[in-house]
């Protein structure tokens, strides 16, 4: 009978008898009663198929030749495996003595031989319960850890928040007297130069009347290269005000990751939303040969922040298209959710490296070459979403590609209170 | 010819080096004063008329809409822009709803657009000035009116009488037709 792994039903156990006749009535029960079942004549035996196999409930005669009972529920006990193993210790010896000396040894329960169908049942069963019970735990238990950890995350990334908010304030005005002190140059040089060109002209008459004059005034402008300068000048000034450009728009963004900007309210179709975003994209695509396959779902008016919403999947289509290769493929779908539009964002490009996740969408983090991205692209989406009360989340494997996932309610909402680590102290009205 | 007179502007900012690049930006088509605090820009007030005030938002002690409600209050010609790096909605809201603001500007600015705006809001001091000696002139024409139907000694002839009042139709008529909101 073929073995399907995932149906919780099939349990596999373990039964060590060095008597056959045993083996075989355990065994004749407990397949009658659905359970898979391997068997081991004798402890050294078990120990061996029980490192080689899963088994999460194990049942052991005492007394066998070479390795006894006790000592392979030792091993057992002291081998590092992931999940609790139910061990059900099959005796004639009943003395308390002995039941103590076995449940030290780390045995769960006991079963007297010559075994009762019916109670070998009962206990099988009550192992199995103790085993679920133990793997919801831990089912559990790993989602607590999980929670926790974007507990944190969301935390710290609401630190930066502030901190980029109190930078962008700070960092505002010295561009803004910088950029204009650039553009008063700019014009005032440009001025000085003209009167300089005018002076110039008396210049060509001087040396009849001022020879010393005039051969400090050629010294001079060799020491200053004024040639190079005129010529200069106006590339001095534009590529300065380029850079203080970019450090606006850097600004600009980190405004945006800590919400300084509050923009207006409106319904958008976000169908046609990732159209127009990807005609505008149109170029970098083209560039690289990518397919983009779209599959739009039928979806309510959204009402959001429109611009910001654009910006959202502008930000996540470009890291597609930066992440595929030369002809690659791209997918886009959207689907209606329960109150909220859920749209996935897919490459088949070069993943993200697990230890890049948890700070994927921390400000200024990137792996793209100095000058290649600021590294707020991904921040100023989660800012987006999480201020429309929606959520992001990324699946990524290295090599393969990465999706991303981007829920919206419908009408946008305070970010959910479990984002907030504080929400549970405080009584909700 | 002398070039026509520079309007009097006042520009409001605790940042001295802001004060100092506005007044590199703008010196050549202004005539600028300015002060680095509320207080400051009070005291200027009353020693010069001035035409536009361009104040920040956020200054220790009185912020830049307490400053332009005391001025509306007291110099209301005046017109007020604010220029603030922070998007204030509280700030954007009292300046609409009780300072009467001409214009909310946004730090950083562009150079052009700033100066651009400077003289819109001159034009418009000129063009309320204007309008205020429109109705002053009318106030007299009605009076001259009154005292030649009293038939006593009148300060015009009928004949120039009439001819002020067409001229004064004709200023009535070009100023609703440029009238443009605040």
């Amino acid at each position: 009978m073929p073995v399907v792994e995932e149906q919780a039903a099939a349990m596999k156990l373990l039964i060590v008898d060095d008597s056959m006749v045993t083996r075989r009535l355990l065994q004749s029960c407990l397949q009658k009663w659905q359970y898979e079942v391997e068997e081991a004549e004798d402890g050294a035996q078990a120990w061996q198929r029980f490192q080689q196999g899963d088994f999460p409930l194990v049942l052991t005669d005492w007394l066998m030749p070479e390795m006894d009972g006790l000592e392979l529920i030792r091993r057992i006990r002291e081998a590092d495996r992931p999940g609790y193993v139910y061990i059900i210790l099959l005796t004639a010896k009943s003395e308390k003595e002995n039941l103590i000396a076995a449940m030290d040894a780390g045995a769960d329960d006991f079963l007297a031989k010559p075994f009762d169908a019916g109670e070998l049942r009962v206990r099988v069963r009550e192992g199995e319960r103790i085993i679920g019970l133990e793997r919801k735990l831990a089912e559990q238990n790993r989602q607590l850890r999980e929670t926790q950890a974007a507990l944190v995350q969301s935390e710290k990334l609401a630190s930066l928040g502030q901190l980029a908010a109190g930078m962008a304030h700070e960092i505002n005005n010295p561009v803004a007297y910088v950029t204009n002190n650039l553009s008063v140059l700019r014009r005032e040089v440009q001025s000085a130069l003209e009167l300089l060109r005018t002076c110039r002209r008396a210049v060509a008459g001087l040396p009849n009347l001022d020879p010393e004059l005039a051969a400090e005034i050629t010294q001079g402008e060799q020491a200053c290269d004024l040639a190079w300068l005129e010529e200069n000048l106006p590339r001095l000034f534009a590529a300065s005000l380029d850079g203080l450009g970019r450090v606006r728009k850097i600004v600009h963004n980190l405004r945006d990751f800590a919400r300084l900007d509050e923009a207006q309210l409106d319904e958008l179709d976000l169908n046609a939303a990732l159209q127009s975003t990807l005609e505008v994209l149109g170029h970098e695509i083209a560039v690289k040969r990518l397919a983009v396959q779209v599959s739009c779902g039928r979806l309510p008016p959204l009402v959001c922040q429109p611009a910001k919403i654009h910006q959202v999947f502008h930000n996540l289509l470009l890291n597609a298209i930066q992440a595929s290769a030369l002809d690659g493929r791209i997918e886009l779908r959207t689907m209606p959710g329960q109150d909220c539009v859920l749209v996935e964002v897919q490459d088949h490009g070069c993943g993200i490296a697990p230890e890049h996740m948890p700070r994927l969408f921390e400000p200024f983090f990137t792996t793209k070459a100095v000058g290649h991205g600021a590294g707020l692209g991904l921040a100023t989406c989660y800012g987006i979403v999480r201020d429309h009360g929606g959520a992001i989340e990324v699946s990524s494997q290295a090599g393969r590609g990465s999706t991303f996932r981007v829920r919206l309610p419908l009408r946008p909402r305070p970010p959910e209170l479990a984002a907030r680590p504080s929400s549970g102290e405080n009584p909700t009205p | 010819m002398s070039p026509p007179p520079k309007h009097p502007i006042l520009l409001v900012d605790d940042e001295p080096e802001m004060l100092f690049s506005l007044q590199g930006l703008l010196r050549r088509e202004f005539e600028l004063h300015t002060a680095e605090s509320a207080a400051a820009a009070l005291e200027v007030l009353q020693q010069h008329v001035i035409h536009v005030l361009l104040t920040d938002q956020r200054m220790p002690g009185m912020t830049g809409i307490q400053l332009l409600r005391q001025v509306k209050a007291e110099y209301p010609a005046t017109v007020r822009i604010v220029f603030t790096g922070y998007a204030d909605i509280k700030a954007v809201i009292d300046g609409v709803n009780h300072v009467g603001l001409y214009r909310y500007l946004t730090k950083p600015w562009d150079p052009d657009e700033l100066i651009q705006v400077l003289h819109e809001a001159a034009n418009w001091y000129e063009e309320r000035a204007a309008r205020q000696q429109l109705l002053a002139d009318l106030r007299d024409h009605v009076q001259a009116g009154e005292l030649l139907a009293q038939g006593g000694p009148a300060p015009v002839a009928y004949a120039d009488y009439v001819q002020t009042g067409r001229h004064l139709l004709q200023r009535l008529d070009r100023a609703l037709a440029t009238r443009s909101e605040a």
